[in-house]
């Protein structure tokens, strides 16, 4: 046999190993939407209306025609951003639950400087108040992961708890100093409209913040994926003493991980007020940082599918407002949903072991 | 006189939902399977008080059924960790998320409101007086005038002290944590001890929950926990596996909260003064991570990059 052969011959059996991998992962994600599928139906049911023609109503909601789909797409951007980071974080084994309050902080450093600054030249000004936003979440973060490098706080714990911080000192930030005197208490003033993406589409909601959002995606994908940087802040989450035993600073990757995943819940949160809200109030991130942690989870903290999910999710959501609009089930199905994928998708290979135990006791295969 | 009265006896019944939270986490600390979703369960605990307590038209079934549900949704959970191998971080988080939505899910299609739910027909935990002691200051206000659930859950302190050093289930999910091998070798079940530990968890988590819905206000409102099963986490990982401590920590706790109650507005603002549990332990944490020799309790993240 020649060594070209040989060579062919490896490089088949690669893909083919390659492609069973492709097939079983296929097969994984399939599963869970099954699974939710069935829950979904179920929980439709039990409000007592036909499902199926209640969900087809629901996804012409969200995907029913272009207008729509843009609508759906203008909600899904802030998301987008906010999951990316906190795959990012997790990557590099950085567990940043703390992905609401960034958003907060980053909505309320845009909200002060599209406020206070200009008005300017609007790019000039949708610059200076994004990188605000970042600036904000990436100094929570980046402080909490020094924390966590060079105290060895636990971060968990720590970004959990700056939630509430971040979130009530915004609260009081609005009900003193930046309250809109006209309005009721707990929200600012608008921001000029040279901070402000502009629409794309007429009354859609689908700004020019979209070209951010997919610029955003592509670096942070080249940045985890094939950078430097990315190499060894994976190095880092997956075996610290590893990464530190070849040379790797696994401090200064976990501060920067922090800082960079805090500064894209900034960007999130400043999406909030200059591509949609125009200003701050005390609910505006609605738990999209949790929405984001749950996704990153699912995903298995890897770009590529942690983008999947947030399709998914953002179609889900879109569709079960859709939902409510023609029954009684609440929106919050998506959410409840969303919960119920994660468990499902991490419990699957637990169950197919329970259930090939239990085949194997009552149904033995011979020969096995 | 009266601002310390006011000031302990709303300590008192600040620590309560946070240190019930705190002794289930404590098991499942206990088993390694520390429970970061400790605040959903408590949610649901807090919305099930409300609606059986509604539907019956007293406290006592409202209390003792929402003990039973947390008691199974601990065993599925239980189940779910421990079988089915889902990482207990990960199955915690979807938990809280499921808290948060599940709860406002049910309000809006079981009684189609939004925001609160409350009803005549539901009866509060009523307080229990002391004679005598409820009369002296101060000690009164610690002492005397609080719900059943209060002195419970103080009870179960000594309780679980003395479990400590007197008991074998203690050393076993002690052991199941700390060498599986040795306790399976030993003739024990790992397995159980993990699921009873979440059900132990899930079980006083609702009544935590209840307290919070019954105890004071008989209504329920969305997200009402806000973060108190975050900080009874904290006092989990602070106390290091310790009862003494654990209570002494949800106490701090308990009265950072009741300090933020009791300051007027013009000195401290609310919203600063909401925000004081959760300072107290950032800086909790802090000072603990700095000072301990010792490794604190990690709360097991899972590692995600694997396939």
């Amino acid at each position: 046999m020649t060594i070209q052969s040989e060579a062919k011959n490896q490089s088949k059996i690669a893909k083919r190993i390659t492609s069973k991998l492709t097939a079983k992962k296929l097969f994984a994600s399939l599963f869970t939407l099954v699974i939710g599928l069935i829950i979904t139906i179920v929980l439709i049911q039990l409000q007592g209306y036909q499902a199926i023609p209640t969900m087809i109503e629901g996804l012409k909601y969200s995907l029913g025609d272009p207008t729509q789909i843009a609508r759906t797409l203008a909600w899904g951007l802030p998301l987008c951003v906010a999951s990316l980071g906190v795959a990012l974080a997790f990557r590099s084994g950085m567990f940043n639950l703390g992905a609401e309050g960034q958003i907060y902080a980053g909505a309320l450093a845009t909200a002060v400087a599209g406020i206070y600054i200009g008005p300017l030249f609007p790019g000039v000004h949708i610059a200076i108040v994004t990188l605000a936003g970042a600036a904000a979440g990436a100094l929570i973060a980046a402080g909490l992961g020094w924390l966590r490098a060079v105290w060895g706080v636990d971060e968990v714990l720590s970004t959990l708890l700056s939630n509430y911080i971040v979130i009530l000192f915004g609260a009081y930030l609005v009900t003193n100093q930046l309250r809109d005197p006209s309005r009721q208490s707990g929200t600012t003033r608008t921001v000029q409209d040279s901070s402000m993406f502009n629409e794309i589409m007429p009354k859609t909601g689908l700004t020019s913040a979209i070209y951010v959002v997919v610029a955003l995606a592509l670096a942070v994908w080249w940045l985890s994926e094939r950078s430097v940087i990315g190499y060894r802040w994976r190095m880092t989450g997956e075996s610290p003493s590893f990464a530190a035993a070849v040379g790797i600073n696994v401090k200064s990757a976990r501060i920067s991980s922090m800082a960079v995943s805090g500064a894209l819940a900034g960007i999130a949160g400043s999406l909030l007020v200059s591509a949609s809200q125009g200003r701050y109030w005390t609910e505006i991130g609605s738990g999209i940082g949790w929405d984001a942690v749950l996704i990153a989870l699912i995903g298995r903290a890897r770009i590529l599918p942690t983008l999947g999910w947030v399709a998914i999710y953002t179609v889900m959501r879109s569709s079960a407002r859709g939902i409510e609009q023609v029954s009684a089930v609440p929106a919050e199905l998506s959410l409840v949903l969303i919960a119920a994928i994660i468990v499902i998708a991490a419990a699957r290979p637990g169950v197919f072991t329970q259930v090939d135990q239990l085949r194997q006791r009552y149904f033995p295969r011979k020969g096995a | 006189m009266d601002f310390f009265d006011a000031f302990f006896a709303s300590g008192m019944r600040f620590t309560t939902p946070i240190l019930l939270a705190a002794l289930g986490g404590l098991l499942t600390a206990w088993t390694r399977d520390l429970n970061v979703g400790l605040e959903g369960a408590m949610i649901f605990g807090a919305f099930f008080g409300v609606a059986i307590g509604s539907a019956t038209g007293a406290w006592l079934p409202a209390v003792i059924l929402t003990l039973l549900m947390g008691a199974f949704f601990g065993l599925v959970f239980g189940f779910i960790v421990a079988v089915l191998k889902v990482n207990v971080f990960v199955a915690g988080i979807a938990l809280n998320v499921l808290g948060a939505g599940g709860t406002v899910y049910l309000l809006r299609s079981l009684y189609g409101v939004k925001g609160t739910l409350s009803s005549d027909t539901v009866e509060s935990i009523p307080k229990i007086d002391i004679p005598i002691i409820g009369d002296i200051p101060i000690i009164g206000g610690i002492f005397s005038g609080h719900t059943v659930l209060t002195y419970l859950c103080w009870f179960l302190v000594i309780l679980t002290g003395l479990a400590v050093r007197h008991s074998v289930i203690v050393r076993r999910l002690k052991a199941s944590g700390e060498y599986p091998e040795a306790l399976s070798t030993a003739g024990g079940s790992v397995l159980s001890m993990r699921i009873f530990a979440q059900v132990w968890c899930f079980s006083l988590c609702a009544l935590a929950g209840v307290q919070l819905s019954l105890g004071q206000l008989s209504l329920f409102t969305e997200g009402m926990t806000s973060g108190l099963g975050f900080v009874a986490l904290a006092a989990v990982i602070f106390s290091r596996g310790r009862v003494v401590w654990l209570a002494a920590i949800s106490l701090v706790f308990g009265m950072a909260n009741a300090a933020a109650i009791v300051i007027p507005q013009d000195i401290l603002p609310p919203q600063f003064a909401q925000m004081m549990p959760y300072v107290v332990a950032l800086v909790g944490l802090i000072v603990l991570a700095k000072t301990s020799k010792e490794a604190a309790i990690r709360i097991s993240t899972p590692v995600l990059d694997q396939r």
